[in-house]
């Protein structure tokens, strides 16, 4: 395995040469270039000091020599061996061992290592909430889509699968942005960034005034939730019928009332009509986890609501709140993508399995068919789904790009963006290296994790 | 003579299944409607009057200021509906299409000038003056291009129909030109930068995917190696970094999404040529001293194309993505109208514009959805048995 691992590592630095020769390609043959002169342009300096920053630059990055050369001079800056660089920029004494060094940026004068180092733990931050999210859902909708194999549920949720997966990121931000966190409608998401101003100094955790305060709170909310969730698994079609077309019709009531544009009596009734139509609908499926999922949401509400209406305020929300708040879009908008790809590669893991011959033996054995799904089938058709994960790295990563710029986060994607727009060359190759690096490391580990999981795989 | 007959059958058998899928027949019909709206954009939306009749009788401003690349879709057009009723094979056919579209646009391209200074403002103001004592025009009477200069104020209005001056079913973005004439030109963006991205894509992508499969050892080794390269960055980063440093063209932007999205169509014609090779017709047709490419794409190709055909058709929904994407990030076209350059004046201001997100943001979605549904309907006519997700990651990388 050792010995599998290391060989890995080794082909991964010709891949690594690979991708950023190509980049650096791409940049030294655009007409125009990179050059001391591109940098200085725009800085309106009289003739003089325009030459020597034109100099200094030549020198620091050793813009006015060949393009391979230029190559080979950042590949010696950031191997950990190479040679060694004196005053005037030449290069002397071979083999020199020194700390690798990713250059200083052109646009922001600082090391790019510290720019990444600040930017890259926001984007995996979004991604790594987005993973386990995808994941959840498109099992549970796979997994049912698969047992229930070309009924209703399985055709609706291919098409409306599909549907998701086409819809544009961009579309689906600009939207949320425009209805859920704009002041035209309803104001209830932050427009944009990571947090408030406010919140940076608030304590981590929500602090109320009087102490007892949120324990209680919390106390309402699961006791709701709780009350709400026993009443969806247990009830009857009837009565989660009527309870899903109240809640709703309440529900739908007060999404209107909260927008200040529309408070005629028909809108009103129109978003009862809808909420008490959708809550039916969800009330009387079949589908035990949505139901649990719909009415403990609901719950919680009921129970916060309550919560505010017997209980003293002020409450301050805390920094974790806070950012959880303004992850929500985000992470939705990176998410619904990824998961309808990866519910249709679930739900043929399990189709495949559920048909196959140990599936059938262990029902001949009178295993049930829940034990049959969940301890044989299941844990089968993870396979795929496990070397997936390492394709959906690269995908995240780029989809962060749009949504970053969209919510105006400062990671990694709209670094990016802006390292491209202002021909950052040190900025480009490293963030070209690093994203590489991470997808290639997200390949090895899909591989590592294929071994352990599956015990006839084996890489020795 | 067996090869005649079976290879057309096989590709009508896929044909007529996917037809029966109502996913895709719905999807064909949305890319034909937007085709005929592409095609006949300047008849459908424009600023110049179709007719127009004034003191020195008819005339059409319209047919004036007509393009060259206007009259090669035209001609194109009536050509394609000529050669389908023609009898004859639908590759000769379609070879004898590509044929005429190239005569016509080197002769509309040579012979067709419109006049280059246009002044949109003129129709109005003269009929307002009374100088027309008829007029037709266009259902839409504004051009991609009219920013109403002769109105005050036109800049981003919301839509509003009748009982008004004038009508912007879908509202006006920020230069005052009306979006739903900017979303009909921008038909031709969308509808060409899929078909021809993919072409390129798919060219280099069974050229490398080909001779990786076939040779095999050593080649494949190499070319495995730089398709691992393509995949390892991130597609739409190399995509933003050819652009910011090439400019931005039409034409460039076809050339670097197909230049950047050929991996996954080499990965499939490797793995299907690596199966292929070992078979007996391809033996014998060594054996016979045929040359290379005839082998490659004369007889191994043809049984290859399946599955590279339902990966083409998400790649056409992916490379439409990836120019809106582009646009939506602000480096796409500057002046030409597009979808994606339309969804990111939805939010650009301050305020929210929903008929800007709506509008070209829904046709985005429809046209994608249409390409993913023919795509769909042809990965199960292919292979029933196919459950693959590998192209649905493919499309998803670039958008």
């Amino acid at each position: 395995m050792l010995t599998y691992i290391a060989r890995r590592l080794l082909l991964m630095l010709p891949t690594l040469l690979g991708i950023t020769v190509v980049v650096f390609v791409v940049m030294a043959a655009a007409p125009g270039g990179i050059s001391a002169l591109s940098l200085v342009e725009g800085q309106n300096l009289e003739p003089q000091a325009q030459k020597a920053m034109e100099d200094y630059y030549n020198r620091l990055y050793g813009l006015d020599q060949p393009a391979p050369v230029q190559f080979g001079r950042w590949l010696n800056n950031i191997s950990p061996v190479g040679f060694a660089q004196n005053a005037d920029g030449g290069l002397t004494g071979w083999p020199h061992f020194k700390v690798p060094d990713l250059g200083i940026s052109f646009r922001y004068g600082r090391p790019v290592l510290d720019l990444i180092g600040e930017r890259l733990p926001i984007t995996l931050l979004l991604n790594v909430l987005s993973i386990p999210l995808i994941y959840v859902i498109a099992i549970a909708v796979g997994v049912r889509a698969a047992t229930q194999r070309g009924q209703a549920f399985d055709t609706q949720a291919g098409v409306v699968l599909l549907g998701l997966w086409s819809v544009p990121t961009m579309l689906a931000g600009v939207l949320m942005i425009g209805f859920l966190a704009s002041d035209q409608f309803w104001q209830w998401f932050p427009t944009g960034g990571l947090s408030r101003r406010a919140a940076l100094d608030m304590p981590f955790l929500p602090q109320a005034e009087i102490a007892w305060v949120l324990p209680v709170l919390l106390v309402f909310a699961f006791v709701f939730a709780a009350g709400f969730m026993a009443f969806a698994a247990k009830a009857s079609a009837a009565l989660r019928l009527g309870a899903g077309v109240l809640l709703g019709a309440v529900g739908g009531y007060a999404v209107i009332q909260d927008l200040d544009a529309l408070t005629s009596m028909l809108a009103l009734g129109v978003g009862g009509a809808v909420g008490a139509l959708l809550g039916g609908v969800l009330g009387r499926s079949e589908w035990l986890s949505l139901r649990l999922l719909m009415f403990g949401g609901a719950g919680i509400l009921a129970g916060l609501a309550a919560a505010g209406w017997v209980l003293p305020g002020g409450i301050t929300p805390g920094f974790l709140l806070d950012r959880l708040w303004h992850l929500i879009l985000p992470v939705i908008c990176l998410s619904y993508g990824g998961l309808a790809f990866l519910a249709k590669l679930s739900r043929s893991a399990v189709l495949e399995n559920l048909t196959s011959d140990y599936a059938r033996t262990a029902r001949a054995k009178g295993v049930s068919e829940g034990d049959v799904l969940w301890q044989h089938v299941f844990r089968n058709s993870l396979l795929p789904l496990i070397t997936v994960s390492a394709t959906l790295l690269p995908s995240l990563l780029a989809g962060s790009v749009i949504v970053e710029a969209i919510f105006s986060i400062d990671g990694m994607g709209r670094l990016a963006v802006e390292a491209v727009q202002t021909r950052d060359r040190e900025l480009v190759l490293s963030i070209t290296l690093i994203s590489g690096l991470l997808t290639l490391v997200g390949y090895l580990l899909a591989d590592l994790a294929y071994a352990i999981v599956d015990p006839r795989v084996s890489y020795d | 003579m067996t090869e005649r007959v079976s290879s057309p059958s096989f590709s009508r058998r896929i044909l007529s299944e996917v037809l029966l899928r109502w996913g895709a027949r719905l999807g064909i019909a949305w890319i034909g409607v937007l085709t005929l709206i592409a095609v006949f954009a300047p008849l459908l939306a424009n600023t110049h009057p179709l007719l127009v009749q004034d003191a020195e009788g008819w005339s059409s401003p319209m047919l004036r200021f007509l393009g060259p690349a206007d009259a090669t879709l035209f001609g194109a057009f009536g050509l394609g509906v000529l050669l389908l009723l023609l009898p004859g094979r639908p590759f000769w056919r379609f070879l004898g299409w590509l044929a005429g579209l190239a005569i016509l646009a080197a002769v509309s391209f040579a012979l067709v000038s419109p006049p280059s200074l246009v002044v949109y403002e003129q129709y109005r103001e003269a009929e307002a003056q009374g100088a027309y004592q008829q007029v037709i025009r266009a259902p839409i009477p504004y051009s991609a291009k009219d920013y109403l200069r002769d109105y005050a104020d036109t800049g981003l209005e919301a839509p509003h129909g009748s009982g008004d001056e004038r009508r912007h079913w879908f509202g006006t973005d920020e230069n005052g030109a009306d979006v739903l004439s900017r979303m009909i030109h921008a038909t031709r963006i969308a509808l060409s930068i899929g078909f021809i991205a993919t072409g390129i894509a798919l060219m280099i992508g069974v050229i490398l995917g080909g001779l990786m499969g076939y040779f095999s050892g050593i080649v494949d080794m190499l070319g495995m190696r730089l398709v691992e390269i393509f995949e390892a960055i991130p597609t739409l980063f190399l995509l933003l970094t050819f652009v910011a440093f090439f400019g931005r063209s039409l034409y460039l932007m076809m050339l670097i999404i197909g230049l950047t999205s050929w991996s996954g169509y080499a990965r499939y014609v490797r793995a299907e040529f690596l199966r292929l090779r070992q078979q007996d017709f391809v033996q014998g047709a060594i054996a016979s001293g045929l040359s290379l490419p005839s082998i490659l794409f004369r007889h191994m190709l043809p049984n290859g194309m399946a599955p590279i055909l339902v990966a083409a058709s998400f790649g056409v929904a992916s490379a439409i993505l990836a120019e809106a994407t582009l646009s939506f990030l602000g480096l796409g076209l500057v002046d030409d109208p597009s979808w994606g350059q339309m969804l990111n004046q939805a939010v650009q201001s301050s305020t929210f514009n929903w008929w800007l997100a709506a509008f070209p943001g829904g046709a985005i979605f429809l046209t994608v959805f249409a390409y993913n549904l023919i795509g769909e309907a042809l990965r199960d006519a292919v292979d029933p048995h196919a459950q693959s997700g590998k192209p649905a990651v493919a499309a998803k990388a670039a958008g």
